[in-house]
């Protein structure tokens, strides 16, 4: 262990200059621009400023990521402009196609409600069971189709593992934008029991959608029913769901990430978050504590959003199964014991490679799926503005 | 480096090498895989499969195969009927439907075609058969009894009675 300690580290003490972290970014830059400007996206003005204000973002924040050798703040610039960018492109679309916010009736039987992730985990038990979908969707007629959706979030679940969470989830940043915004929280003291709460609800939820047949969570619990679509109250039943979707809005995505500077809703709440958790196993980047040098100063744990780290899990140097590769505690270490790692190589064995591999992987899916969410909210935004 | 470490580095460069490929290979390959693999959206959205057309001149109706609920799902059981094409119905239908197929008459169902088709639609279904529920004056209170317009086609799902 003791030679682990003197082992070289990569992590850049001082920022890189600013020639080198140009050329780290590059091929970022070029993939902005393959994956915003492709053939097949809308050539018009509004869309090409969007586009291009877009590929200078992101590309922008991967060069401070560079340049400064910190992830977690520049994630965040995306990641919460990819969660209020979400709801203004989806709205306006919807309100576009069907003059309304709410699902009519018509659309379920059609088949055109556009298919979200969270209710991935619904689905499992009842289609290996019966065969059967319960959700009122088409498997593969459009862009928005179950098949499609589907086979976007296995490949990125395949390179993010639970980095979904922080580097894809359209929703979370809503919430972290929310948390960025008190200096100091007001509530510190939070029971390590509320992390059991994503998992329960997961069970409760994949054993509902079973008896109810139908998407419990999407219908009774999801918060950003909220901001997206609702279902249309017809009836008491209806207004019923409505109240709940707007209380857990209120409660777990704006008041109490104010309160705590956590992220709620994710931590103590998504079931899709606890079923996410589950691919870090697979996922061969994680975050590490590096022993010899952790003070067990605890400053890690308070940085992280999600509460991904115990003392437990400091003590035996690992994050928690619900880590989602944000950086917060890397970028928070004073000791620089929380690393970036790649399974099966030493700790702390040059940990900015790791970071690197895994940035370039992630940021490359980020400018992909958030981009073009991210370009699609200006584009709404452009539009009303002229 | 040892093995191990090796493994670690060649998967790492494979994860980056699945987040290039993701949006033009992987991503289509996993759905398409998905798309293979037979799943049917529950019938209590989709209606059922159709088992036959009804020619009614120059319209036709398609009769779906009945749904029933699933363990604790809300809703009766149903059966399906598509008027279609929607712009070639008259301002009022009233047609007598066999729905089992056995050559007598089952329902008698109504109802009124606006001109506008964002109006809402209402439905009266004379039950001719103890097999059928009536409807009197339905809109779309739930989805197994109901009338909508769906694309160029009139739905209506009848409830079948409990017995």
């Amino acid at each position: 262990m003791a030679s682990k300690a003197c082992t070289p580290r990569l992590a850049p003490a001082t920022p890189r200059s600013v020639l080198r972290a140009l050329l780290l970014t590059l091929p970022i830059a070029v993939w902005s621009l393959l994956m915003l400007f492709h053939p097949g996206t809308p050539t018009d003005a509004k869309s090409r400023i969007a586009e291009a204000v877009t590929a200078l973002f992101m590309t922008g924040l991967f060069f401070m990521m560079m340049r400064t050798g910190k992830t977690y703040r520049w994630r965040r610039c995306f990641f919460v402009a990819l969660g209020f960018l979400f709801p203004v492109g989806f709205i306006y679309n919807m309100v576009l196609a069907r003059g309304t916010m709410g699902i009519p009736i018509e659309e379920m039987i059609a088949g055109r409600t556009p298919f979200c992730f969270l209710a991935i985990p619904l689905l499992i038990v009842p289609a290996a069971l019966t065969k059967t979908l319960v959700f009122p969707g088409s498997i593969a007629a459009s862009r928005h189709a179950i098949a499609t959706m589907v086979g976007l979030w296995l490949a990125l679940t395949l390179v993010l593992g639970k980095g979904w969470c922080a580097y894809a989830c359209f929703f979370g940043g809503i919430e972290e934008g929310m948390a960025a915004v008190p200096k100091r929280a007001k509530i510190r003291k939070i029971d390590p029991r509320w992390r059991l709460v994503p998992w329960a609800v997961l069970l409760a939820m994949v054993l509902l959608s079973l008896a109810l047949f139908e998407p419990a969570y999407c219908m009774w619990l999801c918060p950003f029913k909220a901001v997206t679509e609702y279902v249309t109250a017809r009836n008491a039943v209806g207004v019923v769901q409505n109240a709940i979707f707007i209380v857990l809005f209120a409660g777990l995505v704006i008041v109490l990430p104010l309160l705590t500077k956590k992220r709620t809703q994710c931590s103590f709440f998504c079931p899709f978050g606890a079923f996410q958790s589950i691919f870090n196993k697979i996922s061969i980047f994680e975050v590490k504590i590096d022993r010899t040098r952790c003070k067990s100063c605890g400053v890690c744990q308070n940085a992280c959003p999600n509460l991904s780290l115990s003392k437990e899990s400091i003590a035996q140097g690992e994050t928690l199964l619900s880590c989602m590769k944000c950086g917060a505690c890397v970028d928070a270490c004073p000791q620089d014991a929380a690393v970036w790692h790649i399974k099966g190589t030493e700790i702390a064995w040059k940990p900015e490679r790791a970071r690197l591999m895994f940035l370039y992987a992630a940021w490359a899916m980020a400018v992909m799926f958030g981009g073009s969410i991210i370009a699609q909210g200006l584009f709404t935004i452009l539009h009303f503005l002229a | 480096m040892t093995l191990r470490a090796k493994l670690g580095y060649t998967a790492a460069a494979l994860t980056m090498l699945a987040a290039l490929l993701t949006p033009f290979r992987l991503m289509d390959s996993f759905a398409k895989g998905f798309a293979a693999l037979g799943l049917h959206v529950d019938e209590m959205y989709s209606g059922g499969p159709k088992l036959r057309t009804v020619a009614m001149g120059p319209y036709s109706i398609a009769v779906h195969k009945p749904v029933f609920p699933h363990m604790l799902q809300s809703g009766n059981p149903f059966v399906q009927l598509d008027w279609s094409p929607a712009s070639a119905l008259p301002q009022h239908v009233s047609d007598v439907v066999d729905v089992d197929g056995d050559g007598r008459p089952d329902i008698r169902v109504d109802f009124d075609v606006p001109k506008d088709p964002k109006t809402p639609l209402r439905v009266n279904v004379e039950p001719l058969n103890r097999r059928y529920e009536a409807m009197q004056n339905e809109g779309k209170e739930g989805f197994s009894r109901l009338i909508v317009r769906v694309d160029n086609a009139v739905l209506v799902r009848v409830p079948l009675a409990n017995r």
